[in-house]
């Protein structure tokens, strides 16, 4: 098959939260000191998923394609590692500060660009804004079915069968290809880059479309553009009190915070 | 998160290959390495995922299927396994050392017949010099090979091998003549199958660290070998061939050393910022931030000297100096730094729950072995005096 796998890099979400810093007034997230970005976690099980969908196959072709800063081609470059075949780094000034809706348009146009596809698959959120709407964007603006938070994906003739996660249980459903599905953290783990790969993948060029190269015009990108404007951005301050539950026994203290829970409306 | 421990890796590619080594160790080793540590049990997953990401491969000449990559890489690679858990270094140390001394000095037939399946690995490497009553006295060896017709029948006893049991082949370090003068001339290695009838695997030994991996003894009863057996096929070349695949060994060595060191820092740091003593976190008071301050400078001097060390070998030059000196130092702050890991601890670092007291009985390995510290002062020393003629 024909892969696209979609993958972000994000501040490392293990920044501990003493080097959190955001600009309010610029509304912006503040690069930690020293603390590299990272792949999103959940991208790399993409990655793994498109491998391990072409080995079954017999062969293919995966292209990973990801929208960020210069240093994004890191996060290429580790999908590239793993064993995926072609990167393509969508870079451009406009790019900053797009939100979610725009970046699916860009996603969705330099898909066109890339041309064929049977499947794109996407990590089911990034661990940065964790909103998780960028697949359902893409697969509206390139109108095809999409499926959300897989954890078990296997190709069916001119279909494929996924295995959701749901709240309570899972379901699995069938979507004709081409699709795009949404990959979750139960897919299992990803493999880690074999040195062999890891030193194939230095010898690959990742391609760098601009704005203009996938046709995206002034009006779609850029922030002041944004489908969703952001009205401010501030660290919450968290709180935190102790209280021991008293009680004469181990029943009795535990009816108690059952009280206390439900008093809270926390059950 | 911590600092990129990839940094000084000069080649773009080296320096990859190395981060993603870290993150392995990060994510596999560190959460299990005191468990198997614990229960000396081989790390079957750990050297599995290790095999799987072709480290054992990693100095094997291409033309043979392995990577060909340098010892810079080589070395980064095993700081960043000592980093998780210093037997790992140890695993792979004896492999990559025969690996590169059949490279170096082996037949063509040798090459062809062991270097493909060391990539995999198929089979593992094991050396074997030390022997009850000769170890930094190499040339004090009793083990004898006896020419008889085609082959050499081989006698005598060894100590301390490590992979000694699970080892495919190994690196036999025997004389051919014990009369000749000066001694290394009658030293011959010889590369020793696993089933070789009468060659013994003796008993494990129970180690204060550097446990997981096994360390044996290994006897040879009359253990016949053939003449082909003899590494580059000439006889009385051992001794030069081992001590120049000792250099290997001793940037794995010195490597373990920033590793480990390395980790007992990493540790510290960050316990520092959390513990709180007379009422501010003890990195607040400046004992603590002299300690730790001069741990930092010892292992990046120690990382430094180890990677300038493994760039001598990559030139191609004798680097028995540059790896002597390396192997000193770092093995020798690896102790200090460990030390004063523990007392930033303070009493925790006692408990087996933390990882400071492995760290405490792994330190002391990497000052004897591959040539204690005496022995390393004397190799620099000798060679020093080789640049100064009057
Ligand atoms: C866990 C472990 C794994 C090992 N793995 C292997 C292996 O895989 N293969 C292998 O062949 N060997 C292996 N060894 C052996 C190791 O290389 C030797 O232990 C080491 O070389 C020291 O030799 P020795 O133990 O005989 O000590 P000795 O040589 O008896 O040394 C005792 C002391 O005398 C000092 N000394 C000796 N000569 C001099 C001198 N000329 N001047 C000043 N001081 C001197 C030494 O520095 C040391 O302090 C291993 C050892 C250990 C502990
Ligand atoms: C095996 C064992 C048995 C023990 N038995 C007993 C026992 O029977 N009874 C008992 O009461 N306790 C016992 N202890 C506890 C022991 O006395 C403490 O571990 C010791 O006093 C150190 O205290 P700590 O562990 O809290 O370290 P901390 O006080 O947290 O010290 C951590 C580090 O901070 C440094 N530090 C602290 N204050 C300062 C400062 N002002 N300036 C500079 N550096 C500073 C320390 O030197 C140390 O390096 C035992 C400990 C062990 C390991």
């Amino acid at each position: 098959m024909n892969i696209i796998v979609c993958v972000k890099q994000i501040p490392d979400p293990e920044t501990p939260s003493s080097s959190f810093k955001v600009d309010e007034a610029a509304k912006k997230v503040i690069p930690a000191q020293g603390i590299a970005p990272v792949v999103n976690p959940f991208d790399p099980q993409a990655t793994e998923a498109a491998l391990r969908l072409n080995e079954a196959d017999g062969g293919g072709k995966v292209t990973v394609i990801s929208l960020g800063a210069e240093s994004a081609r890191d996060a290429i470059k580790h999908a590239l590692a793993m064993g995926a075949d072609e990167g393509v780094l969508l870079n451009d000034p406009s790019f900053d500060g797009i939100d979610n809706f725009q970046t699916a348009v860009a996603l969705a146009k330099a898909i066109q660009k890339v041309g064929e596809f049977d499947l794109i698959l996407m990590g089911r959120s990034a661990a940065d804004w964790d909103m998780g709407v960028v697949p359902s964007g893409v697969g509206q603006l390139l109108g095809v079915p999409v499926v959300s938070v897989a954890k078990a994906i296997e190709k069916n003739g001119g279909s494929v069968k996924v295995e959701r996660v749901l709240d309570d249980g899972f379901q699995t459903v069938e979507a004709p290809l081409p699709a795009i599905v949404s990959v979750s953290n139960e897919f299992g783990e990803p493999r880690y880059p074999q040195l062999r790969q890891i030193m194939l993948a230095a010898k690959k060029t990742v391609q760098i479309w601009s704005a203009a190269d996938i046709g995206l015009g002034a009006e779609e990108t850029g922030a002041a553009n944004r489908w969703l404007p952001l009205e401010a951005l501030y660290v919450p301050k968290v709180e935190s009190n102790v209280e021991i539950i008293e009680g004469d026994s181990p029943e009795e203290k535990a009816r108690n915070l059952a009280q206390k829970l439900r008093a809270a409306k926390l059950i | 998160m911590a600092r990129d421990f990839a940094a000084d890796i000069a080649d773009p590619i080296a320096r990859e290959i190395v981060s993603n080594v870290g993150t392995w160790v990060d994510k596999e080793v560190k959460p299990q390495a005191s468990e198997f540590e614990h229960a000396d049990t081989y790390p079957d997953p750990l050297v599995k995922g290790m095999s799987d990401m072709g480290l054992f491969g990693i100095k094997i000449p291409e033309k043979y299927g392995g990577l060909d990559l340098s010892f810079e890489c080589y070395a980064g690679v095993c700081i960043e396994l000592a980093r998780g858990w210093m037997s790992l270094a140890g695993i792979i140390n004896t492999h990559v050392l025969v690996g590169y001394a059949i490279s170096e000095y082996g037949t063509e037939a040798q090459k062809q017949a062991y270097l493909p399946r060391l990539v995999e690995p198929e089979i593992r490497c094991a050396l074997s010099i030390t022997e009850p009553d000769a170890g930094s006295d190499a040339q004090a060896i009793k083990t004898t090979a006896r020419r008889d017709g085609d082959d050499y029948v081989i006698n005598g006893q060894k100590m301390w091998v490590t992979n000694g049991h699970k080892a495919g082949v190994y690196l036999v370090m025997t004389k051919t003549d014990p009369a000749a003068e000066p001694r290394h001339k009658g030293i011959t290695a010889f590369l020793v199958d696993h089933d070789v009838p009468g060659f013994i695997k003796g008993k494990k030994f129970e180690k204060l660290g550097y446990k997981g991996v096994e360390t044996t003894e290994l006897a040879f009863d009359d253990a016949r070998v053939p003449a082909t057996a003899v590494l580059g096929g000439k006889e009385g070349s051992g001794f030069q061939h081992i001590m120049s695949a000792l250099e290997v060994g001793r940037i794995n060595v010195s490597a373990r050393g920033v590793g480990l060191a390395q980790s007992a820092f990493d540790d510290a740091i960050r316990y520092a910022q959390k513990r709180q003593a007379f009422g501010k976190p003890i990195i607040e008071h400046q004992a603590q931030q002299i300690r730790l301050a001069e741990m930092a400078t010892k292992i990046r001097a120690a990382r430094l000297l180890t990677l300038d060390a493994a760039r001598k070998k990559d030139s191609g030059i004798r680097s028995d100096l540059d790896a002597g000196i390396a192997k000193l130092f770092s093995t020798e702050i690896c102790q200090e730094v460990v030390l004063d890991a523990l007392r930033i601890h303070g009493g925790v670092a006692y408990s087996k729950e933390l990882p400071l007291e492995r760290y405490y009985r792994d330190a002391p390995l990497m000052i004897i072995a591959e040539g204690t510290s005496d022995i390393q002062k004397i190799v620099i020393a000798r060679s020093l005096v080789k640049d100064y003629p009057i």
